[in-house]
């Protein structure tokens, strides 16, 4: 009887874990589906946000780029406002010191025939004194030869030729200070390029001449086209070019023969070349047999501040202004041919007529 | 003096069941009169026979409850398939139930019936517990932040509402709601506490937004329109490609311009015009974020919760029952960890302390200790209860 209570109890229990288990299995199909659906939909999502990441890291990256952009284009901008503004005062001090020499220059040079009459004058009256008296005392004897009379007439036509060359050349010397210069010439218009090299290269004539370490001096040969035409351009600034590529070239030249080594026979040279291109475009070439570019530094030769030379003496303006200038100003190009150990060549090309 | 007591049991069988929960509470009971109860079943029981059992058992008893999502209780722990009943013996304490029907049509209307009914001549309550329909049998839904307004109108903003919306262990389909004998849908059962009744809780969540935030540019309660100017549906299917967005795919909605932000689930969607509706209302202009699950922190959120409610408990005295209402959707993405949760509260708690809870469609819980109410998605919500005079106390 007992045992049939217990069996009963016990088989009650059985039961019940029966249903109890069926029931569990029943919600474990049902929920096995469920995971899977689920567990797509998860990998869908993170496949999703790990697209939109790779796509942030590209946008991230093109952000970079146009930052770089920007940050050159504001060491562009910076190098500009420098430049302009350093040739900008150098100009109004260039134009200042022309203007203030000038007018002196011309009180001598106005005055020198002058001068010379008054002169040739007085030795006429002295001839005819000599004419007419031809005994003078003693005393007047005495002061013809301490003055050596004779030597002076002679001698005071060529002082005076010698100070009109003199003069000649400093009123040449003022004329190229305001061709170079030109403030007065920035707008866009027709010039000579010839011109603007040649009062380039006066203002740099000093950097040309024999020193102690270079007794040779830099030889410079003008090879000018002939038939070269006046250009449409910003004169000033193409000055400014010219300059800043004449002075990298003596700089070379300079530091080569500072370096010693050379052959006897080296002479320092430095070439200007102008001509009418077959596309009728006008092509100036000045070349060196400095130096020369290596050629680790050549993609960064246009940079704005990049120097090889010491603080102090290169600023890394020159060259990556002249770049804009005959790029963005004259729609021409500017580029350079350069051998290590021979030489350099930079050519400019600059169209007629910008249209 | 309160006396809770609990009775769980994972026998399919509806007889069974209930006559094991009776005997459970029954003998704990130690021949008290239990004025009050909270029935959690899972949707596969015959309800009426249940209640008709317990109303036998205890006539007249003032009882509430709902279908879940799951069940827990300190009895069993967690539970699915299963039956979970918790009495309140008190006579300190008043507690009285009340129900409002045509929660979805009029929210308003229905929670300040079941406010009303409740309060009686009592007008001092010091918190409510809700457990209000979700699905309703059309496979339409209630609105939580709806209902939660009405009871604030009905009630003040100054009685704490604790709970969550009725479940139907993820079918989405119809919830059912316990009202003393009656088994009813649509519904909004409450329970009122007054008298001397000590109060605390805690919330947490453990979801971590993720992917790109967009912001909600057309909404209206639970529907969402355009998300970034464009058709919601488009935002989702950026992620989820063909798939429609689930309760494993759910909003964060950032609280303003702060990084604090709570959760909201889609429930169903319209393909042709890209709506989706949701389990609660997205503000418009709100900041949006998909989000995305690491069960660890998703099981620790039930601790935070826990020790935040306990931390929060006030006097010196030790709470006298607990009530847990942890959202489906932790339950589902918890898996076999979802005991868990439970786990950590137990082990947080001297063993006498009786526990019970379920897995819900929607939370209902004050973010501050003095806060208003907040409806809540994915949220672990603790109810610690209690008296000045505990029953251990001579
Ligand atoms: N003709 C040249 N021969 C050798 N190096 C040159 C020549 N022209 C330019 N360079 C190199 O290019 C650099 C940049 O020139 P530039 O922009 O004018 O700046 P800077 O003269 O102030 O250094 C120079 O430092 C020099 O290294
Ligand atoms: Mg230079």
């Amino acid at each position: 009887m007992n045992e049939s209570i217990d069996d009963q109890h016990r088989l009650k229990e059985l039961e019940k874990t029966v249903r109890i288990l069926q029931k569990k299995l029943q919600r474990s199909e049902v929920d096995r589906t469920e995971l899977e659906n689920a567990s797509e939909l998860r990998e869908s999502v993170l496949k999703t946000v790990i697209r939109d990441l790779e796509k942030s890291h590209t946008i991230l990256q093109d952000r970079g780029q146009a930052l770089e952009t920007a940050l050159s284009d504001l060491k562009t901008l910076q190098m500009k406002l420098v430049e302009s503004e350093k040739m900008s005062a150098l100009g109004i001090m260039v134009a200042g010191i022309a203007h203030e020499i000038n007018n002196p220059v011309s009180f001598i040079y106005g005055n020198l025939d002058c001068a010379n009459d008054y002169l040739q004058s007085l030795l006429g009256l002295i001839q005819l004194y000599q004419i007419h008296y031809p005994e003078p005392i003693a005393t007047i004897q005495a002061e013809i030869e301490s003055i050596d009379l004779d030597f002076l007439k002679q001698d005071s036509k060529n002082l005076f030729q010698s100070m009109r060359v003199g003069a000649e050349r400093i009123s040449e010397i003022v004329t190229s200070l305001r061709t170079f210069s030109r403030l007065d010439e920035s707008d866009f218009k027709m010039a000579d390029i010839h011109k603007g090299l040649d009062s380039t290269i006066t203002i740099l004539n000093t950097r040309l001449k024999p020193t102690p370490v270079n007794p040779e001096g830099i030889k410079l040969i003008r090879d000018y086209g002939i038939t070269l035409p006046c250009i449409n351009c910003y004169p000033g600034p193409l000055n400014q070019v010219f300059m800043n590529i004449l002075v990298n070239a003596i700089d070379a030249l300079d530091e080569l023969v500072e370096q010693g080594g050379m052959p006897e026979s080296f002479v320092p040279t430095i070439c200007i070349s102008t001509e009418l291109s077959p596309l009728n475009k006008v092509l100036i070439r000045i070349s060196d047999n400095g130096l020369g570019i290596p050629d680790n530094i050549k993609d960064k030769l246009f940079d704005p501040f990049f120097t090889t030379k010491p603080v102090g003496q290169g600023t890394g303006l020159g060259l990556a202004i002249s770049y804009q200038i005959v790029t963005e100003k004259h729609q021409g190009r500017l580029w350079y041919d350069s051998i290590p150990g021979q030489g350099t060549v930079f050519s400019l090309e600059l169209p007629i007529d910008q249209a | 003096m309160l006396k809770v007591v609990v009775g769980h049991s994972e026998d399919p069988e509806s007889q069974y069941a209930v006559e094991e929960v009776l005997d459970h509470c029954r003998k704990d009971l130690c021949g008290l009169k239990p004025q009050a109860g909270i029935l959690f079943a899972a949707i596969d029981f015959d309800y009426s026979l249940i209640l008709d059992h317990i109303n036998q058992a205890f006539p007249g008893i003032d009882l509430i409850g709902c279908t879940t999502d799951g069940e827990m209780s300190s009895i069993l722990g967690f539970q699915q398939d299963s039956l979970a009943l918790m009495l309140f013996s008190s006579d300190t304490v008043k507690i009285s139930a009340g129900v409002g029907l045509g929660a979805k049509e009029n929210p308003t209307l229905a929670a300040q019936q079941a406010v009303h009914q409740a309060t009686g001549s009592d007008a001092s309550p010091k918190v409510c517990i809700a457990l209000p329909a979700s699905y309703i049998s059309d496979g339409s839904t209630t609105s939580g932040g709806e209902i939660l307004k009405g009871l604030e109108l009905a009630l003040g903003n100054h009685v704490p509402i604790l709970g969550g919306t009725a479940g139907d262990q993820y079918r989405f389909k119809s919830t059912v709601q316990f009202f003393r004998t009656e088994v009813l849908t649509n519904s909004i059962p409450i329970l009122l506490f007054s008298g001397d009744i000590q109060v605390s809780y805690g919330t947490a969540c453990g979801w971590t937004p993720i992917g790109q935030k967009g912001i909600v540019t057309r909404s209206k309660g639970t529907a969402l329109y355009e998300i970034d100017g464009k058709p919601a549906l488009e935002f989702y299917q950026r992620y989820l490609g063909d798939r429609p967005p689930t309760a494993e795919t759910p909003l964060a909605v950032y609280d303003g311009q702060s990084d604090l932000y709570y959760m909201r689930v889609p429930n169903t969607y319209d393909a042709d015009s890209g709506q989706i509706n949701f389990l609660g209302d997205i503000p418009q202009q709100s900041i949006i974020q998909l989000t995305d699950i690491n069960r660890d922190e998703i099981v620790s959120a039930a601790e935070q919760s826990f020790t935040t409610a306990l931390a929060r408990y006030p006097g010196t005295a030790s709470p006298e029952a607990v009530l847990l209402f942890s959202c489906c959707c932790r339950r589902w993405l918890l898996g076999s960890r979802a005991k868990e949760e439970y786990q950590l509260v137990r082990n947080a708690l001297s063993s006498s302390v009786p526990i019970c809870g379920f897995y819900t469609y929607g939370e209902f819980a004050p973010l501050e200790p003095e806060g208003t109410t907040h409806y809540h998605q994915e949220t672990f919500v603790t109810l610690l209860l209690g008296t000045n005079s505990p029953l251990e106390k001579p």
